[in-house]
């Protein structure tokens, strides 16, 4: 599958991967895409309203941990006293039932919960798939035999039951945003180690690289300086197609109740408190709902803007970067545009 | 009573879905009288009763069940010796006679007790039912391929440790004695004053050894109550009784069989019952449920609803939730540290946790709050409705800890707003104000009960429940308490290694007592007694809320159970 772009090795290959004109034309055409721009706003906003947890929970006056029995009908299953699930003035969203927690300070924490364990998730991933991938199609075959099929027991792993397992033996003593970051960090690396192998394979052809170690330089030397800028693009364009990704499995971890524990909130946990609410107070389910489908909405569609804007097919669609011919750029994003390709493809298996 | 946990669990889900339709504010008291929730609703013979069920009728089979008063669907089919008083509250946790024409007479220490059968008792045959044949009743359930009843015959009656039943062992039981057709007499290896109450079970109820096909026999057992069954369908999913028609009214003033057909369908999500029932559509309108209760969404939902208000009835079963200690695990061997988790404790959250006022209400005695089991109120550490954190405080500098302590609290990560993390962070969030840090630890339900209920695993500081089988002190505090029954390998109920002789032989004491109302009176005395070394926190008594169809008329919830009871129930 990831063999047969490596097969035909990129055109233009007498190509160097200049970096500085790549990234601007980059940026010329992430902005050309409206779609991918509002998602970038709604990112933006969602990062700064996790950051800014504290200080917007200060502004209502509330936090998410203290209890509110007053607000709550205790004799009516404790459901929130007042319409809308007690909005007003003092509740921006209302209070949770049987407890009258502040719901807009436990979605804003629960977003630090969900965007931070998905982020650094995500780091992992990229950190572990790239070692791996350039490991693996630098090192002799032994190294290449080895690693290669690690990553591909680790790609056929199912991530919910493995995370389950792992989750569920871990003494409770591990801090537990940290072992969920881990462990979604940890078994979901896999695809993006294929991708940086099979576009590391394809550019260890080159002429440049083989300049490069004619000249003596060593490994180590060459995958920092002449593949890593290479890989920038299909890397870039996977992890941001891996983070709303990872979201959606932070909450399906907290909402099977493995994930982050009370009363840390995080909006897989305030599902699962929630979905036996939705007929008497739903406003309580829809919250964290709404929010995980916007985040995850808008990281999808920032990502795909991403992606769209590294590979040239598309970019020409959008007729953009065609003013300028630029040849060396051209064929740099050429390589770029097959292994986005293939990362896609990749992609779709890795979930199918 | 040593897999008492699993039986208070399944009574409990029972008298969950039992309680629907004793009224619409439910008021215990209120209701005295009045048998039905409608204004015009004499009951009235005929129509089909559908019971919605999550659990299944499994084993079938008089000598496999293991029931509390002989259970709700089994109790239709099987007639005991002894059974529970079919009535609203609190007058429904007394033992009344069934096949007997009392409650049983003991001689003087308790230790032999004598029945005599009612005259004209018949078989859905019409053959007889003899004194021979509870007997052989009895000695089915010794088999080892019959089991799954309650062990309490095995440890009571003489000889019985190693019997292994009438197929292998022709002679049968020599500790029960029938001299003639309907007396029965039952010699026992120690004073259990509470006969009366294990001959509710249902392996009191007659077997006749000509129809007896073994194993197979839960596929139709011969019928002594006013229903026979006429189909039983993958063990129990669906079970369908039509009237026994050699059952006489006369001989039987406990069951009321108003329905002509009783059609039990189970396996059913209890959400998809709720909403059935709340539906109310078709058959579903003459339907009940003898397992589900409303939860606080559901109950939120039905309070803001006259018509369904109105089809929701109240029920009390004897249930504790509460916290244990495990004084072999630090700090919670320093009795100050367990009372000032006492003095800590927000009731109010709690019972907001478990539900609300509706569906819990603080506890400060372990011991259930009806009469039946000995209630005497007291509260050794009181902390008022939501705790008293400054107390809690003085007690941890009295006990080392001025600066505050941590602890972890482990819990199930059920979703049964009783050991579930609900509570424990509600818990978490009252005991924080006191300086004690609280980390919780979740299990795995199943993981959970075998960590909590096993001597080498058992945390020191865990949510926990407790319900008895039968609503009496005994088996409610004995399990917990008594010392002797502390269980080195396997399931142990005494989480606190309580082993204090004064506790133990007053246990044995009370346990000699046939007036169940002097003996009521000292388990509340030894209940109050053990309270006072702060081994367990009471939590809540939880309360059940039960929804009908809307045709459902008589509705009968009594606090032995907490359910409807089906017997009762009318469709016309």
């Amino acid at each position: 599958m990831t063999e047969s772009p490596l097969a035909t090795p990129a055109a233009g290959t007498d190509a160097s991967v200049p970096a500085a004109p790549g990234a601007r034309r980059f940026w010329r055409r992430l902005r050309a895409q409206r779609a991918a721009l509002v998602a970038a706003a709604v990112v933006a906003l969602l990062v700064l309203v996790a950051l800014a947890a504290p200080l917007l929970t200060a502004l209502e006056g509330q936090d998410p941990f203290t209890y509110h029995p007053s607000l709550i009908d205790s004799a009516r299953g404790g459901v929130p006293v007042g319409s809308l699930g007690g909005i007003g003035a003092e509740h921006w969203l209302g209070v949770e039932p049987q407890t009258g927690r502040d719901l807009f300070a436990r979605l804003v924490y629960g977003a630090r919960v969900s965007l931070g364990v998905a982020l650094a998730a995500t780091v992992i991933q990229v950190a572990i798939g790239v070692a791996v991938g350039v490991a693996a199609a630098l090192g002799n075959q032994w190294v290449d035999q080895l690693l290669s099929r690690i990553t591909d027991i680790i790609v056929a792993m199912p991530l919910m039951i493995m995370s389950l397992a792992l989750l569920a033996v871990v003494p409770a003593s591990f801090p537990r945003p940290v072992l969920v970051t881990l462990v979604i960090g940890l078994i979901a690396w896999g695809s993006i180690a294929k991708i940086v192998r099979a576009q590391t394979l394809s550019m260890k052809g080159l002429d440049y690289v083989s300049a490069a170690r004619l000249s003596g330089w060593k490994t180590w030397r060459i995958a920092r300086r002449e593949l890593l800028p290479g890989l920038a693009a299909p890397v870039i364009t996977y992890a941001a197609l891996l983070v709303p990704m990872n979201i959606s499995v932070e909450a399906a971890l907290s909402f099977l109740g493995v994930g982050v524990k009370p009363p840390t909130p995080s909006w897989g946990q305030m599902l699962t408190a929630a979905d036996v609410w939705y007929q008497a107070a739903p406003q309580y389910l829809l919250l964290p709902a709404g929010a995980l489908f916007v985040t995850v909405l808008a990281l999808t569609v920032f990502g795909d803007g991403v992606r769209t804007a590294l590979d040239p097919r598309a970019a020409s669609r959008l007729r953009i970067g065609t003013g300028r011919k630029d040849k060396d750029a051209a064929t740099a994003t050429a390589a770029a545009g097959a292994t986005a390709t293939d990362a896609d493809a990749t992609k779709k298996e890795a979930t199918a | 009573m040593r897999q008492p946990s699993v039986i208070a669990r399944r009574v409990a889900a029972a008298s969950v879905s039992l309680v629907v339709a004793a009224g619409a504010a439910a008021c215990g008291p209120k209701d005295s009288g009045a048998k039905g929730s409608g204004g015009d609703s004499t009951p009235h013979k005929g129509g089909t009763l559908t019971v919605l069920n999550s659990e299944p009728q499994t084993d079938f089979d008089p000598a496999r069940l293991y029931t509390s008063g002989g259970g709700n669907v089994p109790s239709l089919v099987f007639r005991t010796l002894t059974t529970r008083n079919r009535a609203n509250g609190a007058a429904g946790a007394k033992v009344v006679p069934d096949l007997a024409t009392d409650t049983g007479r003991p001689n003087k220490d308790a230790t032999v007790w004598t029945y005599t059968l009612k005259k004209g008792l018949k078989y859905e045959d019409g053959t007889p039912i003899t004194s021979a044949d509870i007997k052989y009743g009895i000695e089915r359930s010794f088999a080892p391929e019959l089991s799954g009843g309650a062990p309490y015959l095995r440890d009571w009656l003489t000889g019985a440790a190693n019997y292994q039943g009438p197929y292998k062992d022709k002679k049968g039981l020599s500790a029960i004695e029938t001299p003639d057709e309907r007396t029965i007499v039952f010699h026992l290896n120690k004073p259990e004053g509470e006969f009366p109450f294990l001959a509710t079970q249902t392996q009191f109820a007659p077997v006749p050894k000509a129809k007896d096909t073994g194993t197979k026999y839960e596929e139709h057992p011969v019928s002594s109550g006013p229903y026979q069954v006429v189909k039983n369908e993958n063990d129990g999913e669906h079970v369908l009784l039509k009237r026994n028609p050699n059952w006489s009214a006369a001989t039987d003033d406990q069951r009321k069989a108003y329905p002509d057909t009783i059609d039990v369908r189970s396996g059913l999500d209890s959400s998809v019952i709720d909403q059935r029932l709340s539906a109310s559509q078709g058959a579903d309108a003459a339907a009940v449920t003898t397992d589900t209760n409303l939860g606080p969404a559901e109950l939120a939902k039905v309070t803001g609803d006259k018509e369904l208000a109105a089809r929701v009835g109240t029920g009390h079963f004897g249930y504790t939730n509460y916290i244990a200690f495990n004084p072999t695990v630090k700090p919670f061997d320093n009795p100050k540290v367990r009372e000032a988790i006492a003095y800590a404790v927000d009731r109010s959250s709690v019972v907001n946790a478990a539900g609300g006022s509706a569906l819990a209400e603080p506890a400060t005695t372990f011991l259930p709050n009806q009469k039946s089991f000995g209630y005497t109120p007291y509260d050794p550490f009181p902390a008022g409705a939501s705790g008293n954190p400054a107390k809690a405080k003085e007690l941890l500098a009295q006990a080392g800890y001025p600066n505050g302590l941590t602890v972890t609290l482990t819990h199930s990560n059920a979703k049964d707003f009783a050991t579930s993390p609900e509570i424990a962070t509600a818990l978490q969030d009252a005991l924080k104000k006191a300086g004690i840090t609280v980390k919780l630890q979740g299990l795995e339900d199943n993981d959970y009960r075998d960590t909590v209920h096993s001597v080498k695993t058992e945390p020191g500081f865990f949510l926990a429940g407790w319900g008895a089988d039968w609503p009496s002190g005994g088996p409610f505090l004995a399990p917990i308490f008594d010392g002797r029954q502390i269980v080195k390998d396997g399931a142990n109920f005494n989480a606190s290694r309580l082993n204090d002789k004064s506790v133990n032989d007053e246990i044995d004491s009370i346990n000699k007592l046939t007036d169940l109302d002097a003996a009521a009176k000292r388990w509340g005395a030894l209940d109050r007694k053990i309270g006072g070394k702060a081994l367990v926190v009471p939590l809540f008594h939880p309360v059940y809320k039960r929804l009908v169809g809307q045709d459902i008329r008589n509705v009968v919830i009594s606090d032995w159970t907490g359910v409807l009871d089906i017997s009762q129930v009318a469709v016309k």
